[in-house]
């Protein structure tokens, strides 16, 4: 019989699509099943409607780049996920910020998107995000399905977000050759 | 132990409840002329904030604001009773925090596992039946018993993987639990609809074996067909043939308080607030006949 621990660990394991192929006969038949791939789809699934309701900017890049259940997949299996939506965008959101092998536009809109979600809930953090091209005109494009600009040859964006500016942000743009070398 | 027995009073007709878990006050003063009973979900309500969990005061405000004509009842999902480790000590205080401000006549859980070694699963896995599993639920209703003094009811869960080695019937193992702690049971006749489908599971067999005195509430849902298996998605309004099931409940279980139409506040909207009133009116009438 197999004991409770080894029953769970063993289905959180095959939900979460990761370890090596259980030995244990049940978990064997289970990791085999159609079953299985339908309740990984439900996890995932019900991870993609919180974020995709939540976090509507991120959302709409990753679809733009034809990433989204894919990315939100990867996610679901790589980390522990809240049952709680405020923690579960958080982290999402703070997980891709900090992926360096992601697009740089991505990160900051991740960026950008949680500090704005945190200002509304509350939080007297002032953030600044760093965009290579002009964001407005990027979302717009996203807005309209067009193709999104390039990085800015010319000029660095500022998005600054907190909780006692109108609307909580604000964009500063700097001339690229204003900076020191070792910034941007 | 507060025995769900002795406790709830059996009435001509089963009271008829729905949740409501905020944000729409237009879809809440429909359906309180329409139900007795609101069923509340404090892991629906509540907000992280400061670290822990708490339910969002807006709502709670609304609740209060028709505590005058409707009951309420709690039904979680996150406490998590079948873990091997450990249950979710955050849905307690959750609970916790509804008792001291909402009057609820009695509460309830998924007889379940949603969270694993701290790592919450992101569904729900049936509890096998097996005794050592037994065992751990029944220390745990016994402290939910003690801690809570209003009748504590469990709800099974549907199946979607194969079956676990078991050491009882599906029905078993209910009868199990409830005799040994006295609890009650929901029956949802969506969940068993889910059941025969996917699994082959017996309902005539499985309602002549169970102890149909333990059962006190009644759930209705409708859900959809994904790949093959029905799913417990509780974003439709409920079939004649999951009504048909309950109907053979509520005829057959004697001390039945309350039918309990379940609804996502997701669905809310594709559902529409006339067809909600519609479906609890619908409800109403079968229950009542």
């Amino acid at each position: 019989m197999t004991t409770l621990e080894t029953y769970q660990r063993g289905l959180l394991d095959l939900v979460k699509n990761r370890g090596a192929a259980p030995t244990d006969p049940y978990l064997a038949k289970v990791a085999s099943s159609h079953g299985i791939v339908v309740v990984r789809e439900i996890a995932v699934w019900w991870r993609s409607f919180q974020i995709g309701s939540q976090c509507p900017l991120v959302s709409r890049v990753l679809k733009h780049y034809g990433c989204f259940d894919e990315t939100i997949s990867d996610y679901f299996a790589s980390n522990h996920t809240s049952p709680f939506v405020e923690e579960l965008t958080d982290h999402f959101l703070t997980f891709l910020a900090g992926c360096d092998g992601l697009d740089s536009f991505l990160r900051s809109v991740a960026a950008f998107e949680r500090a704005l979600l945190r200002a509304r809930a509350g939080s007297k953090e002032r953030s600044e995000i760093y965009f290579d091209r002009n964001p407005d005109l990027a979302f717009e494009a996203l807005g309209k399905g067009d193709t999104m600009p390039a990085a800015d040859a010319e000029f660095r964006y500022f998005m600054i977000v907190a909780w006692d500016l109108p609307q909580m942000f604000r964009c500063i743009r700097k001339r690229i050759a204003d900076f020191p070398t070792t910034c941007c | 132990m507060v025995s769900a027995e002795n406790t709830l009073t059996a009435s001509a007709a089963p009271a008829l409840a729905t949740t409501y878990e905020g944000d729409d006050i237009a879809l809440l003063e429909r359906i309180v002329p329409l139900v007795d009973i609101i069923e509340i979900s404090p892991d629906a309500i509540a907000r992280i904030g400061e670290n822990r969990a708490r339910l969002r005061p807006e709502v709670l405000e609304e609740y209060a604001c028709v505590a005058a004509n409707v009951q309420f009842i709690a039904h979680g999902i996150g406490l998590s009773i079948g873990s091997f480790d450990q249950w979710d000590e955050g849905y307690l205080a959750l609970l916790d925090e509804l008792f001291a401000r909402v009057p609820l006549e009695w509460h309830s859980e998924h007889l379940a596992i949603s969270t694993v070694a701290g790592e919450s699963v992101g569904t729900m896995f049936p509890v096998p039946r097996t005794e050592e599993a037994l065992d751990l639920v029944c220390e745990r209703v016994r402290l939910i018993e003690e801690r809570y003094r209003v009748p504590f009811l469990l709800e099974h869960v549907i199946h979607l993987l194969p079956e676990a080695p078991a050491e009882f019937t599906p029905a078993g193992f209910l009868n199990a639990i409830t005799s040994r702690t006295g609890c009650g049971l929901i029956l949802d006749a969506y969940n068993l609809e889910c059941d025969a489908i996917n699994q082959g599971l017996n309902l005539r067999a499985f309602l002549d074996e169970l102890d149909l005195n333990t059962v006190r509430e009644v759930h209705l849902a409708g859900g959809t067909a994904h790949h093959g298996f029905q799913l417990d998605i509780h974003s439709r309004t409920t079939g004649d043939s999951t009504l048909a099931i309950a109907g053979e409940v509520v005829r057959r279980a004697p001390n039945l308080r309350a039918v309990t139409f379940e609804l996502l506040k997701e669905a809310v909207p594709l559902l529409g607030h006339d067809s909600i009133a519609y479906e609890l009116s619908r409800i109403r009438k079968v229950i009542s006949s």
